[in-house]
């Protein structure tokens, strides 16, 4: 018992050390001044990985029972439909194209 | 009203009452704030101009923010890793180890509230300077949105102070009563925490970095 808790803590000083070092990555990646997409990726990207290391060891979500992935899959889909529906009303001016531009079979 | 399914598993959800709760309510949670990160993505992608954030922004204070907050989540998590393994021992009379156990948890905990305590200040140093530089809500968008979308997690931050002051004080009795039930209010404490350093996370680049 006293050594799978010590085992745990090893564990959360691990995922300690990775957010740091993947605040540095996301701090160093904006030093380098990336074409927007690839900076919005990246940054974006390196976030999505802090936040599931949180959640996956902090939290406490892995191995957790399927009671809880069920609600967190519904709101995961709500909320990428949100931003899906804003990015797609400005979508006509991103990445310099526009949107029907998309459509148009020439 | 005794709440049911404190300290044990309900058998139908595979889960105690407080677990689930709170993942409801953090579902929530991520769609208020992401009602705000849509705004963002809706304001700056339509704006013909926008500011240069780092310029306007101090990235070193955020990134010293970021690192206090991940900090204060790791003592969490070892706050919740000094009692949870204890709870049987102290459910079975064993006073020493509810005390040794009780130490532990008090200081880690005392550490994340620190943690709290240093994000805001250095968050009040950074409002302060905007405002000195008369730089306000209503400058621009972007301003308004980092007001209100820093303001809104700040709130939140002071919530889960507040939430942890009393489990570090007061609260604490619990463990001596009900170790298992106290245990796992510093787990369900501890998400909601760890949910506020994620946002954080997700903050710190959109705001400052992009």
């Amino acid at each position: 018992m006293a050594h799978d808790i010590a085992a745990q803590v090893r564990g959360y000083l691990v995922v300690f050390g990775a957010l740091l070092v993947l605040t540095l990555a996301t701090i160093g990646a904006s030093y380098l001044h990336l074409p927007g997409t690839f900076a919005v990726a990246t940054g974006v990207g390196i976030a999505l990985m802090k936040a599931a290391l949180v959640a996956m060891y902090f939290m406490h979500l892995k191995g957790e029972r399927p009671m809880v992935y069920w609600p967190l899959g519904l709101t995961a889909v709500l909320f990428i439909s949100l931003i899906a529906g804003v990015l797609m009303s400005e979508g006509d001016h991103l990445l310099g194209t526009r949107w029907d531009d998309a459509f148009t079979t020439e | 009203m005794e709440i049911p399914y404190t300290s044990e598993i309900r058998p139908d959800t595979g889960l105690t009452n407080p677990k689930l709760g709170i993942w409801l309510f953090l579902a929530s949670e991520v769609m208020l704030f992401g009602s705000l990160f849509s705004s963002y993505v809706l304001l700056r992608t339509g704006a013909p101009t926008w500011p240069v954030q780092h310029e306007v922004l101090s990235v070193p204070l955020a990134a010293l923010n970021t690192v206090v907050l991940i900090a204060s989540s790791v003592t969490m998590v070892l706050a919740w890793a000094a009692l949870a393994p204890h709870a049987a021992a102290v459910r079975a009379g064993d006073r020493q180890a509810a005390e040794a156990a009780l130490k532990r948890y008090r200081l880690y905990m005392g550490l994340t509230l620190l943690g709290g305590a240093i994000f805001l200040v250095v968050k009040t140093i950074e409002y302060g300077d905007k405002f000195s530089h008369a730089l306000y809500p209503a400058t621009n968008n972007f301003l308004a949105l980092y007001f209100t979308m820093t303001g809104l997690h700040a709130l939140h931050v002071i919530a889960g102070m507040i939430v942890n002051g009393y489990l570090w004080g007061p609260g604490a009795r619990m463990w001596h009563s009900e170790p298992q039930r106290f245990a796992n209010r510093i787990e369900v404490a501890g998400i909601y925490w760890h949910f506020v350093d994620v946002v954080w996370i997700f903050l710190f680049p959109v705001l400052y970095l992009l």
